[in-house]
């Protein structure tokens, strides 16, 4: 991008004064075929209500503790593994829901620059080879999270199994990889260029563009 | 093995993989060599879930939460117009303001990542309508934030005090003068920009007109409060602070400027958790690679090739600010420090360094290394907080970093920088 | 082969020791290299466990206390005022204890561990901001413990509020008064720096911080009889050269701590000053039978049979 073009793009964000913007998260329906579609679009609803919840919850334990430490001369003893829970939670109901809404973080100066067809063609291998990747660790840590659970480890404080705390982390990878693979399979279907399965290329300016 | 890793990582990286892809497969590889074949790859999701894990993240989530509700209601707006009506007539007052707020807010809630968020938030669009570039605004913010390992509390200080057996106490001293060096460096180099840029000021405020900024920011005041007197007075850790601020936004947001319903609470909690979660799948990815070069032993192969044992006190400070620049561009700073400190130990020990200094500098160069692309979870934390490309947030750097390196290479020749407020205060 | 083994505590620290005496030993008789790995280099206890468990370590030092979640016995070294105040008994205990060397090694085998050796790290000392002479003391005080119910449990029984709060914030936390104590061996006072944010180091005689040395289990009973042996061997002299390095550590470490700050205040507490702490710690034991059942209670039991040989000879 040259200087006048990012001029431009600036003089139009500085409208812009939240971090984040409601309708783009909010709204999504899949674009899946019949039963596929209304499937996916409640996973995404299920995705986004545990990530706020999880923050929420999170925000209520931390507080919660201390007030009681204050006020109650006591500390909440299983707040921080309460903490922990959450924070894998949200970690991996959220890296999916980001690759729903095409929000990764990657570093796309290359890719820009590359002319429509290999771009294409590149979003289609960056698309597979990530969903391989993330079915990979889908698979290991459902193995991981297996183990754990022969082993019989607890947490110190709440006493229950430690490896409940990571039944997320295999949804999460598995939910990651089936929205690369949908999204490479969408890039190869239509004409235009998907980032995720419903972000077109372009679609905002490029302040959407991460 | 390792030059076979770099390799793959940066070509990866470059051709606009999610930037999770180059760190797994980075690991990948690491685990398929170092144990031939896929049996452990189970250690590697353990890896990637301990990197989440730790219970000082959590102070993470909490900032920008309540960074979020601040911005999109109407405190951070407010408590910016008190700021605006002191500087806003000075020649890149608004730019040094921010400096100095990142350094402040980092070095008291102990995460560069959430003051990205906290600050950043807020100031970015009103210093884009001011007339600053974007770039350099996002430079500014991400490499002001990193000024805050210098500056006690840091957590960098007390690692590496625990690790070399070094009084923490005079580390955070030390730490002082290059911190508060760099910010005036900063500063300068803001006030040039601004000249230079021609970024406009506006006309000077009546102290009438500050009175009521002052009035509006009453309330919005309480964060400052609560963050500064909250952990300096002993009544919060920085998790429990920034937690409180969670509260004090909701109250203030919801209840008294009735600015945001519980369906934007909702949606900031959301997009809180989203930013999150972008932000800390890097941060396992990172975990899990950086245990591949540790259980490889990599540094020490590489320091004993170099052979550092015949290098003299500068040779040995320069060799030992450059591994911890170069380990930090790629690796968590917490881990460098753990794994680099014990294999310089002798040599500084023999040597007769002095262990404060290098202490010192050990932790400015975690501060550069964080801020240095490609790996730096407060570029990473810009990237998914402002939606900007990698490359913009990172386009501005370089006089940020010159500055840092300038003051690294000062503190090798002149130790006094860090020293001299340690001598008066331990009598040395 | 290369043999890897990771440890909790930095190499100059009483683990790191052991492990580098290990090491010497073990290269100096057989073929074999170690690699040491420190605390942090491999993560966190809970992880080079799983690792040691995975077969990736061969070897691990953790402290039976963070193996609690894993082998509910293990905790029985925090049950208050149980193992020998007095050094020569402590070390006769450990030596010979029946529990520790008949009754724990089925226990890790189960977690597919080859239980080496458990030895002292050194006596528990609290630092404080306040002096502290009795439980009336510890009132209002804040307390860092680690992450476990019997400590929590001890110091709520010692008056005081059992705060736990992740290692990288303690210091910070007594710096800015967050927490007013936590408790730790002089060795470990004294490289963290806890007595630069505290004014008093007082023993209680509560405990001694032990910790656990042990093999991947595969990995072990895979060694030919003569490595096993050497093994063993190397185990017996870091063992041996641990307790006597350990001989003159306190009163070293003490030494240190006093140049650095002269104002610090030792207190070691009498033995009536002693007494009402361990009338109110009488409790955790029982919370101690009831976590861990019948099998915790005849470990406990045959460590009181062993500790009472070892303070009678
Ligand atoms: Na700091
Ligand atoms: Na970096």
């Amino acid at each position: 991008m040259n200087d006048s073009e990012h001029h431009d793009s600036q003089l139009q964000s500085q409208t812009e004064t939240t971090t984040t913007d409601d309708e783009e998260l909010g709204a999504y329906v899949s674009d899946l075929p019949g039963i596929l579609g209304t499937i996916d679009t409640a996973i995404s609803r299920v995705e986004s209500v545990l990530l706020a919840a999880g923050v929420l919850l999170m925000a209520l334990n931390t507080v919660s503790n201390v007030v009681g430490r204050f006020v109650f001369q006591s500390s909440i003893y299983f707040s921080e593994e309460l903490n922990r829970i959450l924070i894998i939670l949200i970690t991996f109901a959220g890296i999916s829901y980001a690759a729903r809404h095409g929000r990764h973080i990657r570093m796309s100066a290359i890719y820009d620059e590359l002319p429509t067809k290999p771009r294409k063609l590149l979003t289609i291998i960056i698309a597979l080879v990530t969903a391989v990747f993330m079915f990979g660790l889908a698979w290991y840590s459902f193995q991981y999270v297996l183990t754990l659970q022969s082993r019989g480890r607890v947490l110190p404080s709440l006493q229950i199994p430690n490896w409940i705390i990571f039944v997320w982390v295999p949804v999460g990878f598995l939910m990651t990889g089936l929205q690369y693979a949908l999204t490479a399979i969408k890039n190869m279907i239509e004409k235009d260029i998907y980032l995720s399965t419903n972000v077109l290329e372009g679609y905002s300016n490029d302040e959407m563009e991460i | 093995m390792a030059i076979t890793i770099f390799s793959i990582m940066i070509v990866l990286l470059l051709l606009g993989f999610p930037m999770m892809i180059p760190l797994i497969v980075g690991s990948f590889v690491g685990f398929y060599s170092l144990f031939g074949g896929f049996g452990q790859l189970e250690t590697m999701v353990q890896q990637i879930l301990a990197g989440i894990r730790p219970a000082s993240l959590i102070a993470v989530p909490m900032f920008i939460f309540a960074a979020d509700i601040m911005t999109r209601g109407e405190s951070a707006g407010r408590l910016i117009d008190l700021v605006m009506s002191f500087v806003g007539h000075i020649k890149g007052g608004l730019a040094v303001s921010t400096a100095a707020a990142c350094t402040m807010f980092g070095a008291v809630s102990g995460s560069t990542q959430a003051t990205v968020v906290a600050i950043g938030g807020p100031l970015r669009p009103r210093m884009q309508k001011a007339g600053y570039k974007d770039s350099f605004i996002l430079a500014l913010i991400v490499n002001s934030s990193d000024i805050a390992f210098l500056i006690p509390p840091s957590i960098g200080m007390i690692i590496y005090g625990v690790v070399s057996n070094t009084s923490i106490s005079e580390l955070f001293i030390a730490g002082v003068g290059p911190g508060l060096l760099i910010l005036l460096l900063f500063s300068i180099y803001s006030y040039i920009y601004a000249v230079r840029n021609n970024v406009p000021t506006e006309p000077k405020t009546s102290w009438r007109h500050r009175l009521v900024a002052v009035r509006n920011a009453l309330w919005p005041l309480g964060f400052p409060l609560i963050i500064i007197g909250g952990i300096y007075g002993g009544i919060f850790s920085p998790t429990e602070a920034a937690a409180a601020c969670v509260l004090y936004a909701l109250v203030l947001e919801v209840v008294i400027f009735r600015t945001l319903d519980l369906k934007g609470v909702y949606n900031t909690a959301k997009s809180t958790g989203l930013i999150t979660a972008v932000v800390f799948i890097l941060v396992g990815a990172g975990a899990a690679f950086s245990y591949v070069i540790s259980f490889a032993q990599i540094p020490q192969q590489v320091l004993g090739a170099i052979g550092i044992d015949e290098m003299g006190q500068i040779g040995v400070l320069f060799v030992i600010s450059i591994a911890f620049f170069i380990g930090c561009m790629f690796v968590d700073p917490i881990v460098v420090i753990l794994v680099f400190v014990p294999i310089f130990a002798p040599v500084v020990e023999t040597l007769g360094i002095d262990p404060v200094l290098v202490g010192t500098l050990v932790v400015l160069q975690v501060a550069i290394g964080s801020a240095t692309p490609p790996f730096g979870c407060d570029i990473f934390t810009a990237i998914a907080v402002f939606k900007r490309p990698y490359i913009e947030v990172i386009r501005g750097t370089p006089p940020f970093i010159a500055i840092l390196l300038s003051v690294s290479v000062a503190l090798i020749f002149f130790p006094q920088i860090a020293l001299f407020l340690r001598d008066l205060a331990f009598a040395k | 082969d290369t043999w890897r083994y990771a440890f909790e505590e930095a190499l100059d620290e009483v683990q790191g020791i052991f492990a580098q005496k290990f090491k010497e030993e073990i290269e100096a008789n057989s073929d074999h290299e170690v690699q040491l790995f420190p605390y942090g280099t491999l993560g966190e206890s809970a992880d080079t466990m799983e690792q040691a468990q995975a077969g990736i370590l061969q070897f691990v030092d953790q402290s039976p206390g963070f193996t609690g979640s894993l082998i509910p016995e293990a905790q029985v070294f925090f049950v208050p005022y149980m193992l020998p105040q007095d050094t020569d008994a402590l070390y006769d205990f450990f030596r010979n204890s029946k529990a520790i060397h008949e009754m724990f090694p089925p226990l890790y085998a189960e977690q597919g561990l080859e239980l080496l050796t458990m030895f002292p790290e050194g006596e528990v000392a609290m630092t404080t901001k306040e002096p502290v002479t009795s439980p009336e003391d510890l009132d209002e005080v804040k307390f860092r413990v680690m992450t476990n119910p019997l400590l929590v449990e001890s110091y709520q029984a010692f008056g005081a509020t059992p705060t736990p709060l992740p290692w990288g914030e303690v210091y910070g936390g007594l710096q800015t008064n967050i927490i007013q104590g936590q408790e730790n061996p002089v060795f470990f006072i004294e490289s963290t720096k806890m007595y630069e944010v505290t004014d008093h180091i007082t023993f209680t005689g509560h405990n001694n911080f032990t910790t656990a040395v042990m093999a991947n289990k595969e990995f072990y009973d895979g060694l030919s009889e003569e490595d096993q042996k050497v093994v063993q061997d190397a185990i017996d002299v870091a063992f041996e050269h641990i307790l006597d390095y350990q001989s003159n550590l306190q009163e070293e470490g003490l030494a240190a701590i006093k140049e650095a700050k002269p104002g610090i205040e030792i207190t070691v507490l009498t033995e009536e000053q002693r007494q009402p702490f361990m009338d109110a710690a009488a409790s955790v034991e029982e919370t101690f039978i009831e976590m861990t059942g019948d099998s915790g209670k005849a470990i406990l039991d045959q460590m009181k049979a062993d500790i009472e040989a070892a303070t009678g000879s």
